[in-house]
């Protein structure tokens, strides 16, 4: 079996596992709200960016999760999906229209296409050949961002990318703007919730725990790892929009293959097979970064023993832990 | 054009040494090590810390410092998960990776530091009316003598033997009474040392910065995928491959080089798993 969380297959009691169920959704619910209004809370301008770019990654690394935690495929080169919607936004954005939602469409047309004639591909492979396969994908892009310079500006990226407008109206920076990430964020979290829930997402389970087979058994594996892999890169390619707006550039360096590595880190020290785990993990990702960086220089050192430490001790990730004393709080168990 | 393509071969007799290490313990172990970068990195910082002190005996020394510490390193994170899908030991070398990274920005800075070559080696010599280092032919030369070493030592020793079994069938080798545990785990010290070398080596050349390892390991992966994973041969003329790729035409153009590169090595891993020669291992 490929990476995949703890899976508890006791049988439970129906009632109370639906009464969990019940208060598992109040406490999102509750969250989400309180996502929204930190604006409201007297919060510092710096405190706002800070944690737009957090939410930003936490649909990104959504996104991953899609594939290492309901696909079990590992992606060394997600970093694809995001980076190239920065410039596919970005450019449209600077040329064409500067409209938040016309700017997301493009986006996610170009991740997807892209996704396709991708996954055309990569969907032949799993585990290892995968990983590697999807980073030297991952390269070519970010080669061709900094070789194709009348397109993509080079090493420089794009500079100058407008702000965002909604209805006509352009989105200011700090609040307005994190609002509008925080929207996106929830609306992203529940279109994927239906998704990885929906029979369609049950199949990717199949496939994560034996893609011979769920292959056997008469699932079509190839089509189904493209369609989430689609899924997946034009989710990527809506933070690669709030990211462009965000920055007000793009940079070949958010196609480069560390990136992918970073937001893998991300999603797996989240907690894969949530959803909501990778978005807690971008948050602290975000958050220590920042602490850690001004106090002293060893964020690397510590941010790669974490995921060391995680991986061999902790797979689950920190969803994972947190499901775990959860449950404890609402034993289901008769 | 020409100094171009020399200076390619150059870097590849480099780019060889680092990626047969990689290519080895993929064979024995199907360890995909994301941190033989960062020992090669380790091995150009422990020459530039040891040179001051030991003169040029830092260029042996250093590896034999890295030795130990990749040994522990596949002893205390890669041997405890095994037995878990292969995926997970390219998951903790790349957190390794950043590790080692991170620990040597912290312990001597993010500066470029480029050291001369030693004094015998520090003029020009002509070729074809071009002005080229000394230093660089030997160390050119030095690293493909070791190469060599390592290839006489796969072939023709009783444990070289040991080693091409496993990688050939890891049940059936250890069904005979190999130890796999313990070449995996020496093999793995071994690749490290190598890599080091390079490091030491080629510090004259390339200088020596905190992300040097993260750079050459792409090109390594690269170099070990063309050949054919886990296939000595192939993995050398994958090394050159990619090293004249990177140098040929010199900045734009190797820049699309590689871009096409990257597109060859992806379409080389959908059609011909086993690599250019078709002897590797199916990934």
């Amino acid at each position: 079996m490929a990476v995949s969380p703890d899976v508890e297959n006791r049988v439970e009691d129906a009632s109370r596992v639906r009464s969990r169920e019940i208060a598992t959704r109040v406490l999102l619910a509750v969250s989400a709200l309180l996502v929204l209004a930190v604006p409201f809370l007297n919060a510092s301008p710096f405190f706002i960016t800070l944690l737009t770019e957090a939410l930003i990654f936490g649909i990104w690394a959504m996104s991953l999760d899609l594939l290492v935690g309901y696909t079990g495929l590992v992606s060394f080169g997600h970093a694809a999906s995001f980076g190239f919607a920065t410039y596919a936004a970005g450019i449209f954005a600077m040329n064409v229209s500067a409209d938040f939602f016309l700017s997301t469409f493009v986006a996610i047309l170009a991740a997807a296409a892209v996704a396709f004639f991708t996954g055309l591909v990569v969907t032949r492979l799993s585990g290892i050949a995968f990983a590697i396969l999807t980073l030297c994908i991952c390269q070519v892009l970010f080669q061709i961002s900094v070789v194709w310079r009348s397109f993509t500006g080079g090493l420089d990226g794009l500079i100058g990318v407008p702000l965002p407008t909604l209805f006509g109206r352009e989105v200011e920076p700090g609040e307005e703007f994190y609002l509008l990430t925080a929207v996106t964020l929830i609306v992203c979290y529940l279109l994927l919730r239906r998704v990885v829930e929906s029979p369609f997402g049950k199949t990717l389970l199949a496939i994560r725990a034996n893609e011979d087979r769920a292959a056997a058994i008469g699932i079509d594996v190839r089509r189904h790892k493209l369609v989430i892999l689609i899924l997946s890169w034009m989710t990527g390619g809506v933070a690669g929009t709030l990211f462009v707006f965000l920055k007000a550039g793009a940079n070949p360096m958010t196609l480069y293959w560390i990136e992918s590595g970073n937001i893998l880190a991300i999603t797996i020290l989240g907690g894969i097979g949530t959803l909501f785990g990778p978005i807690i993990g971008a948050i602290g990702f975000i958050f220590i970064r920042d602490e850690v960086t001004t106090l002293y220089r060893a964020w690397q050192f510590s941010f790669g023993l974490a995921f060391v430490l995680a991986v061999l001790f902790m797979p689950s990730g920190i969803a994972g832990v947190a499901e775990k004393i959860w449950r404890r709080l609402w034993p289901a168990r008769s | 054009m020409f100094v171009n393509s020399l200076n390619g071969i150059i870097y590849g007799s480099f780019l060889t040494l680092t990626s047969l290490g990689l290519s080895l313990v993929f064979g024995l172990g199907r360890v995909v090590n994301f941190a033989h970068g960062v020992l090669y990195a380790l091995g150009g910082y422990f020459f530039i810390i040891f040179l001051p002190s030991l003169g040029w005996v830092a260029m042996v020394f250093a590896p034999l410092v890295v030795v130990p510490l990749a040994i522990a390193m596949e002893w205390l994170t890669i041997a405890p998960i095994r037995n878990r899908d292969e995926i997970y030991t390219l998951l903790v070398t790349f957190g390794l990776s950043f590790m080692i990274t991170g620990a040597i920005e912290y312990l001597w800075g993010t500066e470029t530091t480029l050291i001369k070559p030693p004094v015998i080696f520090q003029g020009t010599v002509d070729i074809l009316g071009n002005q080229f280092p000394v230093y660089r032919l030997f160390a050119s030369a030095l690293s493909l003598v070791v190469t060599g070493l390592v290839f006489v030592f796969i072939q023709f020793t009783p444990v070289g033997l040991k080693i091409r079994a496993i990688t050939d069938d890891s049940e059936m080798a250890e069904a005979l009474g190999i130890n796999t545990r313990w070449l995996l785990t020496s093999i793995f010290g071994g690749a490290a040392g190598f890599a080091a070398f390079a490091g030491a080596l080629g510090a004259p050349i390339f200088s020596v910065e905190p992300e040097m390892g993260m750079g050459i390991i792409i090109d390594s992966f690269l170099a070990v995928i063309l050949g054919g994973l886990g296939h000595l041969p192939g993995t050398a003329v994958g090394a050159f491959i990619v090293a004249l790729a990177k140098s040929i035409g010199g900045g734009y153009i190797s820049e699309w080089a590689i871009a096409v590169l990257f597109l060859v090595v992806a379409a080389i891993m959908v059609l011909r798993p086993r690599g250019v020669f078709g002897r590797g291992r199916i990934a």
